[in-house]
């Protein structure tokens, strides 16, 4: 048994040079800056303080917190309702399917910065969308589209779209169809073969589609800076100016540390209502 | 029960691209019986039950199921339910809640749900597998799994599709008998397809021997295996040889033909006509080997050319003088007997050769 231990590490140690290296000794180093005190000009003087913890739990900062994991979760939910039935769709379409795949591709590989900049031309007070629906008659003044939680959320679910519907399509694709044959010859009509079979099968692509996507979306913040010019705020816009602007690296550390540990908490809250089966399935 | 026409097939047809799988097939099932579909990969075997399952839409013709026209009817809407190849049970169920699944599509109560999973799963011997996943079971359980997941819904029809194409061979024989019994206490038409005609002879009532979508022969599986009509049957179901001949004279149930140097009288099974061209079908087994020919029986002189042990009896290939091979089945003590290796006889019955046209 030792020996085989011994192995095992042997074998595991690339992978866990490159955890320590990149992961663990980052977060430990974040982990110390954010217990020393803030110096002028934001230097680090390495001296215990938890001055930065306590505004960081200051009702400012706990609000903006919250509205992140509130507004990417929304957006999250959202791009699952989006992401099933268009993968499906993918998924079912015989030879459209690479053309299909390739079209959900093209924006993933395309920068956030730019397809978000496309945006504004679009949702902007004199944007495209505005100038048509005034030149309609429609409506009587420019839609605030942007400067708006709504904005935010439309923003996140566009930008991270794929990520949802990539896992989604390809446990839809790898989904044996005689199960579905099976389903059906028992007697479950389409619609109950999808809710008995279909559904719960393909549960572990909507597991990792929801992760990848609620994850970083939670601290994205280029969203927030293009389409409301900085008015609303999420929590990697607050840790962003903490280390930038206000070269306050303490604070930084002390919001970035928190926010590891609640998204760790709501992947883990998320997971309690997913049975051991299905986070099998996905690893 | 036994004579009412279970399930009937009219000129049914199926086309995929430009080829037909399945070539105006005519098939009238009994209620109760035990039929098997019997052919090579690519048959169409598969394909006629899939139509009659519903999972295919026949591309012209009618079947009929209990009278009823149901080629147009979804899967979900006939009274037949399938053992599929691969088992295909619910990974994401307990074994309880795949066999009780049908049951609970057509909103069967839940006590008699019960009572029924719990009957389906005695009758396959796993009742105590009731909380079990499907991927903790082995093969066979599987298999057995299956089998009661669709018998629990008292079908009209039970389609097989090579249920024990993925069990060991002891097993599949096991479960050959197994479900020979089961068919025969539920009393359900069974429709059966596989391609292994040792398979199809123990278990069957009826086998339809199939061939690029037609049908070669329907018959009991002793007149399949006794009394082939065509060469393909005979050649597909068991080992045989094939000689080519012609028929030099017919006297009501016998025809002469010529073969080989030969005359002989035989029984005119197929209905073979005056100067017609034929082939003439032996099994090894009806073969025997000696050193003088036999009274009676047709003589074929020629040589050792090769010797196949295969446990229970030794096959010998025996070269004729006109440089046939002809295959024979012996005992091992029969075989230690000949001295001359270079110079015996083949010699068998003329009521054991079949005359099959060309």
């Amino acid at each position: 048994m030792r020996r085989n231990f011994a192995k095992a590490y042997l074998l595991l140690s690339p992978s866990l040079f490159w955890l320590t290296l990149f992961l663990v000794i980052p977060v430990l180093f974040i982990g110390v800056i954010s217990f020393t005190t803030n110096g002028d000009f934001g230097a680090i003087i390495y001296e215990f303080s938890t001055e930065a913890y306590t505004s960081a739990f200051s009702s400012l900062y706990a609000k903006v917190i919250w509205q992140s994991i509130w507004w990417a979760f929304i957006a999250t939910v959202v791009c699952l309702i989006i992401a099933y039935p268009f993968a499906y769709f993918i998924a079912h379409s015989g030879k459209w399917k690479n053309l299909l795949l390739l079209l959900v591709m093209v924006p993933f590989w395309t920068n956030l910065l730019i397809r978000l900049y496309a945006w504004i031309i679009l949702m902007n007070n004199q944007g495209v969308i505005n100038n048509v629906l005034l030149d309609l008659g429609f409506i009587e003044e420019p839609l605030a589209l942007m400067y708006s939680p709504g904005g935010v959320i439309l923003g996140l679910v566009y930008g991270f779209l794929p990520f949802m519907i990539l896992p989604i399509y390809s446990s839809i694709e790898q989904l044996d169809k005689t199960y579905l044959e099976a389903s059906e010859d028992l007697g479950a009509g389409p619609v109950k073969t999808f809710l008995n079979v279909t559904l719960p099968l393909t549960f572990p692509g909507i597991l990792a589609g929801f992760i990848i996507t609620f994850v970083p979306a939670i601290s994205v913040f280029v969203v927030t800076d293009l389409f409301t010019g900085g008015k609303l705020l999420m929590v990697g816009n607050v840790i962003r100016d903490a280390f930038l602007v206000e070269m306050n690296w303490q604070l930084g550390a002390a919001l970035s540390l928190l926010l590891m540990i609640l998204v760790l908490l709501s992947l883990m809250i998320f997971m309690r209502f997913t049975s051991r089966k299905d986070r099998k399935l996905l690893v | 029960m036994l004579g009412v026409q279970m399930v009937q097939l009219e000129n049914v047809m199926k086309q995929f691209d430009d080829t037909y799988v399945v070539d105006d097939l005519n098939l009238d099932i009994k209620s109760g019986e035990f039929l098997t579909l019997l052919g090579p990969s690519g048959c169409g075997k598969t394909t006629t039950l899939r139509m009659i399952a519903g999972f295919e839409k026949p591309t012209s013709g009618k079947i009929l199921l209990n009278g009823k026209q149901v080629d147009e009817l979804e899967p979900y809407k006939r009274e037949v339910n399938t053992v599929f190849q691969s088992y295909s049970l619910f990974p994401h169920m307990t074994v309880f809640d795949n066999v009780a699944f049908g049951l609970k599509m057509k909103k069967v109560p839940k006590e008699e749900i019960q009572e029924r999973v719990t009957k389906a799963l005695k009758l396959v011997q796993l009742e105590e597998y009731g909380n079990r996943k499907p991927k903790q079971l082995s093969g066979g359980q599987q298999q057995r799994i299956a089998i009661a997941r669709a018998i629990v819904n008292n079908p009209k029809v039970l389609l097989l599709d090579e249920p024990l194409g993925a069990l060991d061979l002891k097993l599949r024989k096991q479960m050959q008998l197994e479900l020979k019994h089961l068919q025969q206490t539920l009393n359900i038409t069974f429709i059966y397809v596989t391609h292994d005609q040792e398979e199809a002879l123990t278990m069957s009532d009826r086998i339809v021997v199939m061939n690029k979508g037609k049908i070669e022969q329907i018959g009991l599986p002793y007149e399949i295996y006794e009394r082939p009509q065509t060469r393909f049957v005979a050649d597909f179901i068991g080992q045989t040889n094939i000689l080519e001949g012609t028929v030099t004279a017919i006297n009501g149930e016998q025809a002469t033909m010529k073969f080989a140097d030969q005359v002989v009288e035989i029984p005119n099974t197929t209905d073979v006509t005056l100067n017609e061209e034929v082939y003439i079908s032996v099994r090894p087994e009806k073969i025997k080997l000696s050193e003088t020919p036999f009274e009676g029986s047709i003589n074929l002189k020629g040589t050792f050319k090769e010797k196949i042990y295969v446990g229970s009896v030794t096959k010998i290939v025996v070269t004729m003088a006109n440089g046939q091979d002809i295959t024979v089945n012996e005992s091992h003590d029969k075989i230690d007997e000949l001295t001359n290796t270079n110079d015996v006889y083949v010699s068998w019955s003329p009521k054991n050769s079949v005359v099959l046209k060309k």
